[in-house]
């Protein structure tokens, strides 16, 4: 009852509803139990075929011609391997009998490949996963001239086609040369999808997802180009092309990737689909020097269809040779296809296609997206810089906060590199004491993301090292928000110290008193002259939001200064004075020379990576 | 038979609280230092971060200039305190920068790329400082470009007498490396210096 259903919609209303098609065959295929395929087949090519003849009669049509016999049903059959595929082959053959003939004959013989011819004509799906689809599937459509060359070879009809697709180039035929320009013939999805699995253990990635990127030469989107224009020529009255087949074709890429993702999937065993773990094939090729575009814009559009001529403008250097080619070159190419599709007087395309003799070059590349650690840092040492400091071969200091948290991290998720981000900086000679500085470490392309124990593990290796120069705290793994956490108001932040200082008189009490009574004092700190040499001459406007003496016992002139000031400010300067270059200073507060020795951050306030 | 239960409840509550307390003395500890490392005068920034240099009779006897020079190659230039403009009992009274073709203290220098920043030599003109009675030309003993003058002295030219070798510094130039090693060989040291003069 489903089958005539299906095969009276197939001629009469919807000729290429293929996706439709496949989803009831499914369901079709759910329902009965499987029988074997040989048998099968060929009682449902007769009766379909028996259907469309009746239908055709009916109509009128003449180019819906389909001969079928029993023999070439059985050529079909075992035409195709057998490898579980039996079902999506059935309801391929069914499909593909509803195509027109002549025009398919008339793409083989130029030298389109089956998958293409099928994707041509907008055959989605499933048909995708079938490992081998070879030649002789068209049999059913093209009829009988195949067929006594058939017979007479079986053997042939196994065999992988050995020209290269003149339209996508070998690539849907899974033939490729790899980065040792040594031709490669998977021929089937399932032996590339082993090719690329292979990487991905061998790189040692553990994943829970992937996604596919392809990227293909625009060469391809050419001759699509070129060939639709052609059967638009050329079959652009008849009842088939009407309905509009060509318009739903499928890209060369999407049709790769619907190849390779299910094959994939098993091998990899997790699923396809928005991951930060991409495989990115990117095939190449040789194209003519020569290639010819359009203007995008409508102005040229246009022209074009008034006849005076048409406005070629070759493309950049971007798009011929063996640069690789990004989906944005793609698009833009293909916009300005699209834009010619009405255009029937275009000089701008070949046909017939040239005939290719290189394959394209792919390049696998298996890339994760970087993995955020966040966390806050202490620095205990007075001779650690921030971050690596190396003037003229030498280091500066004797370790970096970075180089210590980065190596520890980084090898542990097998990462390519890293690199380090941290809210502020402070001097080498000045300590990060309290709650920690918050940072960021970036690792590139990581093999394996830590568990949350073994991230805990991790900051107790760091601070558990024996010469306790860094101190972490609440590491752990973060998203891009950390990113934004971190920069988040940045100016309006506000730091804590603790600054060891000396004047050139005893302190006095009224001291402490002047000096706690002033609230968010502003001062202006032109540039300090350790770094005027590569930061602007500028007038900085500050802010000190409190300040507190602390007596030392036993000395008159040392005193702990603990203050909380915007972000920005330049400490020392504002004790010293810088040569008065700051100020309000303490030394012009106190009215005396003041001195720094020592400073400590105790406290950076802000909200990001604090303990939960 | 000791009920300990609610005093480990009061604990429990207190640990919290504790724990910062604790963690507040462990860096305060850190923060004291010990008295008895302290130096009783310890060296000035200007010590600790520039290397003093002298220029002594600089074009005219008895014009005496210093050149602090930066770890970064800067160079603070400024009146050493053998200078002859402060054997005059009535101190600087008045410093003016428009000398020589320009006003120095308007020029403006801007960017990390010091744009505008004029080019001067060693022997170019920076200001006048004036006593009651003379006035002395103060120049920039080092050849390179001039990123600011001290325009403070126009207001408070009193900063020369007070503290010519700190609030009064004249100057800031930024030498070519090749430059500075030039003119290094003619400048004499801190300790050089002190022989000369006997200061």
């Amino acid at each position: 009852m489903l089958k005539r259903f299906v095969s009276h919609i197939n001629t009469q209303h919807f000729p290429y509803t293929h996706s439709l098609l496949f989803e009831l065959k499914k369901k079709k295929r759910k329902l009965k139990s499987r029988k074997p395929p040989q048998r099968d087949s060929a009682a449902i090519a007769l009766r379909e075929s028996r259907c469309k003849m009746a239908d055709a009669n009916m109509n009128n049509t003449e180019t819906e011609h389909v001969s079928i016999d029993s023999e070439a049903a059985h050529v079909i059959s075992s035409a195709v391997e057998c490898h579980g595929d039996d079902d999506d082959v059935g309801a391929l053959h069914d499909v593909v009998k509803g195509l027109p003939s002549h025009a398919v004959k008339d793409l083989l013989s130029v030298g389109v490949c089956t998958r293409c011819i099928l994707r041509l004509f907008g055959i989605g799906g499933n048909i995708y996963s079938i490992s081998v689809i070879s030649p002789s599937i068209l049999n059913s459509v093209i009829g009988e001239q195949r067929h006594d060359e058939e017979i007479s070879s079986n053997s042939k009809e196994l065999e992988f086609e050995e020209v290269l697709c003149a339209l996508c180039l070998g690539i849907l035929q899974f033939t490729y040369c790899d980065d040792k320009e040594i031709p490669v013939k998977k021929g089937n999805a399932n032996d590339m999808a082993v090719a690329i699995s292979e990487l991905v253990k061998r790189e040692g990635y553990q994943i829970d997802s992937f996604s596919l990127e392809v990227s293909v030469p625009p060469i391809i989107l050419e001759n699509e180009h070129s060939v639709r224009l052609y059967m638009k020529r050329k079959y652009g009255t008849e009842t088939w092309f009407q309905g509009g087949p060509l318009s739903q074709s499928i890209s060369a890429k999407d049709a790769l990737k619907f190849s390779l993702a299910k094959p994939l999937e098993t091998m990899l065993d997790c699923k396809s689909g928005i991951s930060n773990f991409r495989i990115r094939l990117t095939f190449s090729h040789k194209a003519s020097k020569v290639v010819q575009s359009v203007a995008v814009s409508k102005q040229g559009c246009k022209r074009i269809k008034t006849g005076t001529g048409s406005s070629v403008d070759s493309l950049d250097d971007s798009v011929a040779g063996d640069i690789k080619c990004s989906d944005l070159a793609d698009a833009t190419v293909e916009r300005s296809f699209d834009g010619l599709q009405d255009n029937e007087s275009s000089e701008c395309f070949k046909f017939p296609l040239e005939k290719v003799n290189d394959a394209c070059r792919l390049v696998l590349l298996c890339q994760r997206t970087p993995i955020y650690f966040g966390g806050r840092y202490l620095k205990y040492s007075r001779n650690v810089s921030q971050t690596r400091w190396i003037i003229d071969d030498e280091r500066m200091g004797e370790a970096s906060v970075e180089e210590i948290i980065g190596s520890n991290i980084q090898p542990l998720c097998q990462g390519d590199n890293y690199k380090f981000h941290a809210a502020g900086r402070e001097d080498i000679d000045v300590r990060m004491l309290g709650s920690g500085r918050p940072f960021l470490v970036e690792v590139q392309n990581a093999r394996r993301i830590p568990s949350e124990a073994f991230v805990r593990e991790i900051e107790t290796n760091i601070n558990n090292l024996e010469n306790k120069l860094v101190g972490v705290k609440n590491l752990k793994v973060v998203g891009i928000e950390g990113w934004t956490m971190m920069h988040e108001g940045e100016a309006e932040k506000q730091k804590q110290y603790a600054a060891l200082v000396w004047i050139s008189r005893p302190l006095e009490d009224v001291d402490l008193d002047s000096i706690s009574s002033l609230k968010d004092m502003q001062i202006l700190q032109g540039t300090p002259i350790r770094v005027l040499h590569r930061r602007s001459p500028l007038q900085r406007e500050k802010i000190i939001h409190w300040m507190k003496i602390e007596r030392i016992g036993g000395s008159s002139q040392y005193f702990l200064l603990h203050l909380c000031t915007q972000a920005g400010t330049y400490i020392k300067e504002f004790v010293h004075g810088d040569l008065g270059r700051t100020h309000p200073s303490i030394g012009s507060i106190l009215g005396c020379r003041a001195e720094i020795l020592q400073l400590d951050v105790t406290d950076v306030k802000m909200d990001c990576f604090l303990t939960e | 038979m000791k009920d300990h239960s609610v005093d480990d409840a009061i604990n429990l509550e207190r640990e919290p609280e504790q724990e910062q307390e604790q963690e507040q003395d462990s860096l305060h500890r850190i923060l004291v230092p010990d008295v008895r490392d302290l130096p009783l005068t310890p060296p000035s920034a200007i010590e600790s971060n520039f290397v003093s240099y002298f220029a002594p009779d600089f074009t005219k006897p008895g014009h005496d200039q210093y050149v602090y020079r930066h770890a970064n190659g800067l160079c603070v230039i400024g009146l050493a305190r053998t200078h002859v403009a402060f054997k005059d009992t009535s101190g600087i009274t008045a410093v003016d920068f428009n000398v020589g073709k320009s006003d120095r203290s308007g020029i403006k220098v801007t960017g990390k790329r010091k744009k505008n920043a004029q080019h001067f030599e060693s022997n170019t003109a920076l200001c006048k400082v004036n006593t009651d009675d003379a006035s002395y030309i103060v120049r920039c003993c080092v050849k390179g470009s001039l990123l600011e003058v001290n325009d403070r002295l126009i207001k408070q030219p009193g900063l020369l007498n007070s503290s010519a070798d700190r609030e009064g510094y004249i100057a800031i130039i930024m030498p070519k490396p090749a430059d500075w090693l030039k003119v290094k060989g003619s400048l004499l040291g801190l300790e050089e210096y002190k022989k000369l003069r006997e200061c």
